[in-house]
């Protein structure tokens, strides 16, 4: 039984040398590719003095070498930090310095992207699509760097609770602040995911979800798990619905991992015709709340498909899930979060500290090998989150304090029914409104800034923001939008920035944002 | 190119510049460039652009249209308004 997420791959590689492990724009590695692939990158690595607890960041567009490159990281001993391809080079720079980035696995233009801000401590670089190695501090190889090393695995000192990958996510203080994972919390996802869906090595596999998500980790190591193949989507094709509904059918995808919104898209502009989807056996969503409508008229289009929900942050992974009753969902209002997954304990806390019992409201807690060992560098953000459990009275442990507001039903599914703090969900994107107010005010222009979310009935929320300028100076919001996006990523950036002399406050002096979202939602519904 | 493709690139240049792409501090360099891979079209903005394009042209775009040949950079757009347009 494996207890290192690349021991998935070794033994998977023993089993199905020839089958097919990953896809991405039209080219494949087999499982033995795949395992010999990774082996010389770790010893690539390795010669480079890369080792044990090192972390590597990955930052190239999805490929089957995003793959080669996750594996030969933990062979080394070291830790991935998947970094958006997408993301501003100024947040990027940020995460390498913050994590001690050692090595940066990626490509060309991507270090291009990175000049201007800088690769902080980097030692070296591996580049995908290099042919040679390239003069300059830091130490830039070729791909083909690791062609001329043994093909054979190295020995791990690794064990299961070392650190797998770090996930960066946004931070409410203004900085993303980066998830430490370990090759066993990985692994109580991976596990329960097997169970659960019965992965076997003639399926199919998407991967919609970028690297740095949690939800491509069931893609990814369900798929090595099972000796299966996972379809690497393009972004050719997941912006275009109709190719989207297309490359499911054409590929003969099986399993479906998601955010709501990708559904909701393919579902609305997809051009969905009778035999359409029918493929897939398992359709999983989690991220954001799946409008009923949406979620019924998908269903009844795939009569042969087991919907779930899944609910967790990055901090756990998964930790409920509901499974979609078809005869009950004409009847539902909302889909719950559902029960603990197996392996997993949640509990609800109400704010006098005791469990919430049927019909109460609590913030959700989970415990078990799913939580975080915490955020990398950051003791103090982590024993905000991750506490001793003093619900535990027999020994220590801990316990992550999701956020998410709860209550639990008669049937013992949990529904979700808010959160406390002003962390948003956009397109099943986790979004800190004070990661975009710190961006804005980072602007010299800027005195003062609030980001609001108005609700959006197919995206979950769309951004706005209200910013009041310092006296006599002048800005526009193309300028403040055009600012945002050298800091946050797009998906952050407020579509409107209302310009105001000043911002109506509260008693307390704050900004009152329940006033500016109460005057920003009848504007939005009444232009629709 | 006709006077109608040079009017219609103009438009839809516009469009993608100062809708699309400014406001992710993005700078488009040419009408070949890739609005994906630069990251100018995403999930909410293609139903922008193809609003525009239906109002701007008196165009019907259909689903199965919305592809990444025919949306791929602002040539390609103009091409494909230009071929669809009501004589």
């Amino acid at each position: 039984m494996a207890y290192l997420l690349t021991q998935l791959l070794r033994q998977s590689a023993q089993r199905f040398p020839e089958r097919a492990a990953a896809w991405a724009r039209k080219r494949t590695l087999t499982y033995a590719q795949l395992e010999e692939k990774s082996n010389q990158l770790a010893r690539l690595l390795r010669g480079q003095g890369f080792g044990k607890g090192d972390r590597a960041g990955i930052f190239f567009p999805k490929a089957v070498e995003s793959i080669v490159a996750m594996q030969g990281v933990m062979k080394a001993g070291g830790i991935y930090v998947p970094l958006d391809p997408q993301a501003p080079a100024e947040r990027i720079s940020y995460i390498i310095k913050d994590c001690g980035i050692r090595a940066l696995l990626t490509s060309k233009a991507k270090f291009a992207d990175l000049n201007a801000t800088g690769t902080g401590e980097t030692q070296f670089t591996v580049e995908v699509d290099s042919e040679a190695e390239i003069a300059g501090t830091p130490r830039r190889l070729p791909w083909s760097a690791m062609d001329s090393f043994p093909k054979t695995a190295l020995n791990e000192a690794v064990i299961s609770t070392d650190l797998a990958y770090i996930l960066y996510t946004s931070g409410s203080t203004g900085r993303p602040k980066g998830v430490m994972l370990s090759h066993l919390n990985a692994l109580t996802f991976v596990e329960w995911c097997a169970r659960k869906f019965q992965v076997t090595w003639e399926d199919r596999l998407s991967n919609h979800a970028p690297h740095h998500f949690d939800l491509s980790v069931f893609d990814i190591y369900n798929t090595l798990e099972a000796g299966a193949t996972v379809y690497m989507l393009p972004d050719e094709v997941s912006l275009f619905p109709a190719s989207l509904a297309a490359f499911i059918d054409q590929n003969a995808l099986t399993i479906w991992y998601s955010v709501p919104s990708a559904l909701v898209f393919l579902l609305l502009h997809g051009n969905l015709k009778p035999g359409s989807l029918q493929g897939l056996r398992v359709l999983l969503f989690a991220g954001e709340v799946f409008p009923m409508k949406y979620l019924q008229d998908l269903i009844s289009r795939m009569p042969h498909t087991e919907f779930y929900n899944l609910y967790g942050p990055t901090e756990t992974n998964v930790c409920t899930y509901y499974q979609v009753d078809r005869e009950k969902l004409a009847s539902m209002e909302k889909l719950p979060i559902g029960r603990a997954c197996e392996n997993t304990e949640v509990f609800a806390v109400k704010d006098d500290g005791s469990i919430a019992g049927i019909g109460e409201e609590g913030e959700l807690l989970a415990r078990g090998t799913c939580v975080t060992p915490g955020y990398w560098g950051d003791p103090e953000k982590t024993a905000r989150g991750v506490i001793t459990n003093r619900w535990q009275k027999d020994f220590e442990e801990r316990a992550y304090r999701t956020g998410d507001l709860v209550v639990l039903r008669e049937d013992g599914n949990y529904d979700f029914t808010g959160r406390r703090d002003s962390m948003i969900k956009s397109r099943g994107y986790r979004i800190e409104l004070g990661e975009i107010e710190a961006a804005l005010l980072s602007h010299p222009s800027i005195r003062e800034a609030v980001a609001l979310a108005v609700p959006d009935p197919e995206i979950g929320s769309r951004i706005r923001a209200v910013v009041a300028p310092q006296e006599s100076l002048g800005v526009s919001s193309a300028e403040l939008q055009q600012h945002c996006a050298t800091r946050i990523p797009r998906y952050m950036i407020p579509e409107v920035i209302d310009i105001r002399s000043s911002l109506p406050k509260t008693s307390t002096g704050k900004a009152d944002r329940v006033r500016l979202t109460a005057e920003l939602v009848p504007a939005e519904q009444s232009k629709t | 190119m006709t006077q109608q493709t040079d009017a219609a690139g103009d438009q839809i240049r516009e469009f993608v510049v100062e809708k699309l792409a400014q406001s992710k501090g993005i700078t488009v360099t040419s009408d070949s460039d890739s609005l994906t891979e630069k990251g100018i079209i995403d999930s909410l903005g293609i139903f922008r652009l193809v609003a525009f394009l239906e109002e701007t042209f008196h165009l019907s775009i259909a689903d199965e249209d919305i592809t990444h040949e025919n949306f791929r950079s602002i040539d390609a757009i103009r091409d494909y308004v230009v071929n669809h347009s009501p004589k």
